[in-house]
C-alpha cells in the first residue's frame, strides 16, 4: 500500500511540473466540452428558402408571410427567372417553394391547389426535417383559411395528442448534453496515463522499476490512482460548467451516478495505462489514445445518434467503448430520471471493461519484468 | 547565366526533394498510417453518424380492445418507422417502461375509444415520446401525425358521405408536393462522407506535417538542414513537397471508399475536386508545420494539435447542418478550411456544381494555404535566428 501511495505521489509531482500536460489536463476537456455542447445540434433554424411566386395574389403572399413566421424557415428574395435547381447548386437556399399560377384561384374553387416544394436533400436528416416542417406549415395555413373544415363538417376520426416526455421543448441540449460530458472526459485521462507510461519505456525509466522491488500491480496501481485523482478533478470542472451551460439537474436518485462516475473514470484511465504499457512510444501512444478513444466515444457510443442505428457489423465495437455505459447514465440521471431499473446494467458493463483493461496491462508488465529478471 | 543558375538552383530542390523522400520511404509505418487510418476512419464514419428513424420501439395500451383500436394499432405497424415492443395493461406501466428506456413511445388507447368512433365523435388517444432524443422524437411525431392523417383520410369517406347533400363553404383542399433533390434515397452517409473527407485531408496533413518537422529537430538535424545553401523557403518547400504529393493520393483513395461502400455519386468535374483536395491538403500541412515551430518534441507537436484541430473539424459544418450552430458561431465557419472544402465537394459530387457556383470557395482554400504555408515557412527560419 505504502509503495502504491508513493508512485501515485511521483505520478502527480511529475505531471504537475509539465505546464504544457496541466493546461491539457485542466483545460482542454472544458474546451472541448462546450464545443461540443454548443456546435453539435441537428435543430436547424432559419433555414434560407426561395419563393418563386407565380400567382402573385393576396393568398400567395399570405403564404409567404406563413413561411417566414415560421422559426424554421427564412425567405431569401432573389429574382423569379432562374431555375430551382440552379439556385440549389448554388448554395443561395435550402429549398425552393414554387407557387403556380392560379394558385388561388383554384383554392377559392374548392379545387386542389399545391404549393411545389424542392428541397436541397444533400443533407438527408435536415432534408426530413424540413419536408414534415412544409407539410406541418401547409396545413396549419390551410385549416386557419378554412376554419369550418376544421371545426364542424369534416372532424377529424382520430385525434392524437402528443406528448413529449422528459424534454417537452424539444431542445437538443438536453440530449447532447449529457452525451458531451461523457465524451469530453473520455480523451483527457487515458491520454495522461498513456503518456506517463509510455514515457517510462520510452526513456526507459521502466528498467529502474523492473529492477525494484515494487510488483506490478503496485507499480500500475500506483499510476491509476494519481490518474483517477486529476480525472476526478476534471470530472468536478465538467460538471460545474455543465450545470449552467445544459441545465443539468438531477433527476431522482443520484448514486447510479456517483458509482458510474467512479467505474467510468478508473475504466478510461485503465484503457490509457494498458496502452502505455504496451507502446512504448510517445507519440505513437497519443496517437492510438487520441484515435481510439476519441473516435470511438464520438461514434459508437450512441452520443449523437441511437447505437442501434450503426449496422450490426461494427455495431459490436460499441460494446468496448466505455463512453456508451456512461452515457445511458448521464442521460438517465440528468434528463430521465430512472434510477437503478433503468441502468443497473451499464456500471456492471463498466466494471468488467475495466477488468479487461487492467488484466490486459497487467499481464504486459508482468511479461516485462520475468524478461528483465 | 540566368539558365545556369536556375539550373542549379533546381537540382539543390531536386536533391532535397528526393532525401525527404527518401527518408518518408524508409518509414514503414508513415506508409500504412496513410492509407488505413483514414479507410476506417471515413467508413465507420459514414455508416455510424446514421440519423435514420426506423423500428422504433413501440409500447401500446389497449383499453378499449375493439375492432376500431385494433385498426389504429396496426397503423402504427404497418408503416416501417414503429414495431410493437410489448403490450401493458395500464398507462402507469407503459410510463414506466418508458422511464426506463426500453420503449421510444408509448400509445395509449382509452376505453371510451370504440364507443367515441361509433358515435362519429372525434376519439382521442395518446401519444408518448421519450424527448431525450429531441432530433429522433421530432422525426417520429411527424411519422406519427402523417399514420393518423392517413387514418382519418381512409375514415372520412363515408363521413364525407354522409354530410355531402350540404356543400358548406366550398373551398379547395391545399397540399405540398415535395421533392427531394441531389439525393432522393436521403442516404444520409454521403453528407457524412463528404464532410468528413475535409477533416480527414486537413487533420491528416496537420499531423503528418508536423511529425516530418519535428522529427529533424528531435535528431538535432535540423542545424545540418539549416546549414546547406539553401534559402529556408527551398528547405520547406522541399520537405512539404514529397508529403504533399503523398497526401494528395489519399483523395483518390477516400473517393474510391466513397464510390465503393457509400455508392457516392460523381456528378461534377473531379478535376475541380482534386484541385481543392490538394488545397486543403496544403492547408493541413501548413497547420502541421506551423504547430512544429512551436514544439520540441513530436508529442508536444501532437498535444498542440488538440488545441486547433477538434475546433476546426467540430465548427465545420462537415458532420452537422451549419443552421443548426448558434447563431453567433455561424459566420466563424467562413474562416475554417474544412467548411469551405465540404462545400466544394458536396458541389461537386452530390450537387453537380461547377466552377461558376464554388469559385469564391475554391478563392477561400487558396487564400488559406498561402498564407499558412508563408507562415510557416517564416516562423521556420525565425526559430533559429
Amino acid at each position: 500500500m505504502k509503495r502504491i501511495i508513493a508512485q501515485t505521489r511521483k505520478e502527480l509531482t511529475q505531471t504537475f511540473r509539465d505546464r504544457l500536460t496541466v493546461l491539457l489536463a485542466l483545460v482542454l476537456p472544458l474546451i472541448l466540452l462546450m464545443l461540443l455542447g454548443t456546435a453539435l445540434s441537428f435543430s436547424v433554424k432559419g433555414i434560407a428558402v426561395v419563393v418563386q411566386d407565380f400567382d402573385r395574389t393576396p393568398l400567395s403572399r399570405q403564404y409567404i408571410d406563413a413561411l417566414n413566421a415560421s422559426l424554421t424557415f427564412r425567405v431569401v428574395a432573389l429574382p423569379t427567372n432562374r431555375r430551382p435547381d440552379e439556385i440549389l447548386a448554388a448554395e443561395q437556399a435550402r429549398a425552393v417553394v414554387v407557387i403556380p399560377e392560379n394558385f388561388e384561384r383554384d383554392f377559392l374553387r374548392g379545387r386542389l391547389s399545391e404549393t411545389q416544394w424542392l428541397i436541397d436533400a444533400v443533407d438527408a436528416n435536415t432534408a426530413n426535417v424540413m419536408r414534415g416542417q412544409a407539410a406541418a406549415l401547409t396545413s396549419a395555413f390551410a385549416a386557419q383559411l378554412n376554419p369550418a373544415a376544421d371545426g364542424q363538417s369534416a372532424q377529424p376520426a382520430v385525434k392524437a395528442e402528443m406528448r413529449m416526455w422528459y424534454n417537452p421543448g424539444g431542445s437538443s441540449r438536453k440530449f447532447i448534453g449529457p452525451g458531451a460530458f461523457a465524451v469530453a472526459l473520455a480523451l483527457f485521462p487515458p491520454l495522461l496515463a498513456a503518456l506517463a507510461l509510455s514515457r517510462e519505456g520510452e526513456q526507459k525509466t521502466i528498467l529502474q522499476v523492473y529492477v525494484s522491488s515494487i510488483s506490478a500491480h503496485e507499480f500500475l496501481l500506483g499510476k491509476i490512482a494519481a490518474f483517477f485523482i486529476i480525472s476526478l478533478a476534471e470530472w468536478a470542472l465538467a460538471l460545474a460548467i455543465s450545470i449552467p451551460l445544459f441545465g443539468f439537474k438531477i433527476a431522482g436518485d443520484p448514486t447510479p451516478l456517483i458509482v458510474g462516475t467512479v467505474l467510468y473514470l478508473f475504466c478510461n484511465v485503465c484503457f490509457g495505462v494498458m496502452v502505455g504499457v504496451s507502446i512504448p512510444n510517445q507519440a505513437a501512444a497519443i496517437q492510438a489514445v487520441a484515435s481510439v478513444q476519441f473516435l470511438l466515444s464520438f461514434l459508437l457510443s450512441g452520443f449523437i445518434f441511437p447505437v442501434s442505428n450503426i449496422p450490426a457489423g461494427i455495431r459490436w465495437i460499441s460494446a468496448f467503448v466505455p463512453a456508451r455505459y456512461f452515457i445511458e447514465i448521464t442521460r438517465d440521471a440528468f434528463v430521465r430520471g430512472g434510477g437503478w431499473p433503468a441502468v443497473w446494467d451499464a456500471p456492471l458493463m463498466l466494471a468488467l471493461v475495466s477488468s479487461v483493461f487492467f488484466l490486459k496491462a497487467w499481464l504486459r508488465m508482468r511479461q516485462m519484468q520475468i524478461d528483465a529478471d | 547565366m540566368n539558365n545556369f543558375i536556375n539550373k542549379i538552383r533546381s537540382q539543390r530542390i531536386w536533391s532535397l526533394f528526393m532525401k525527404e523522400l527518401r527518408q518518408i520511404k524508409a518509414d514503414k509505418k508513415l506508409v500504412v498510417s496513410l492509407i488505413l487510418p483514414p479507410t476506417l476512419q471515413l467508413i465507420i464514419f459514414g455508416f455510424a453518424l446514421n440519423p435514420e428513424v426506423t423500428n422504433l420501439r413501440l409500447g401500446v395500451v389497449d383499453e378499449s380492445r375493439a375492432a376500431a383500436s385494433r385498426e389504429v394499432v396496426s397503423a402504427f405497424v404497418e408503416s416501417r418507422s414503429f414495431r410493437i415492443a410489448d403490450y401493458y395493461r395500464s398507462s402507469e406501466e407503459l410510463g414506466q417502461a418508458l422511464s426506463a428506456g426500453k420503449l421510444d413511445a408509448g400509445l395509449i388507447i382509452p376505453s371510451d375509444f370504440a364507443k367515441q368512433r361509433e358515435r362519429r365523435e372525434t376519439a382521442r388517444i395518446q401519444f408518448l415520446l421519450d424527448a431525450v432524443n429531441s432530433n429522433t422524437a421530432g422525426i417520429a411525431a411527424g411519422y406519427a401525425a402523417r399514420i393518423i392523417a392517413a387514418l382519418n383520410e381512409r375514415s372520412a369517406q363515408p363521413l364525407s358521405l354522409d354530410v355531402a347533400g350540404t356543400p358548406s363553404s366550398v373551398r379547395g383542399r391545399l397540399v405540398t408536393r415535395v421533392a427531394l433533390l441531389f439525393n432522393p434515397g436521403l442516404e444520409s452517409a454521403w453528407f457524412i462522407v463528404t464532410g468528413v473527407l475535409g477533416v480527414l485531408l486537413v487533420l491528416n496533413g496537420s499531423i503528418i506535417g508536423s511529425a516530418a518537422m519535428v522529427k529533424e529537430k528531435e535528431a538535432g538535424t535540423i542545424e545540418q538542414l539549416l546549414m546547406t545553401p539553401a534559402p529556408a523557403a527551398e528547405i520547406v518547400t522541399a520537405k512539404i513537397a514529397p508529403l504533399f504529393v503523398l497526401l494528395s493520393t489519399q483523395i483518390f483513395l477516400a473517393l474510391g471508399v466513397g464510390r465503393l461502400v457509400f455508392a457516392l455519386p460523381a456528378r461534377g468535374s473531379l478535376l475541380l475536386l482534386f484541385t481543392a483536395g490538394t488545397l486543403c491538403v496544403l492547408v493541413g500541412i501548413g497547420i502541421g508545420t506551423f504547430l512544429a515551430t512551436f514544439s520540441k518534441s513530436q508529442q508536444q507537436a501532437q498535444l498542440m494539435g488538440f488545441f486547433v484541430n477538434p475546433p476546426l473539424s467540430m465548427l465545420s459544418g462537415a458532420m452537422t447542418p451549419i443552421e443548426a450552430m448558434p447563431e453567433w458561431m455561424q459566420p466563424f465557419t467562413l474562416l475554417n478550411p474544412i467548411s469551405h472544402f465540404s462545400a466544394i465537394a458536396r458541389g461537386i459530387l452530390l450537387r453537380g456544381a461547377g466552377v461558376d457556383a464554388l469559385w469564391w470557395h475554391l478563392l477561400a482554400l487558396i487564400g488559406f494555404a498561402v498564407a499558412l504555408v508563408g507562415i510557416s515557412a517564416w516562423r521556420f527560419r525565425k526559430q533559429l535566428g
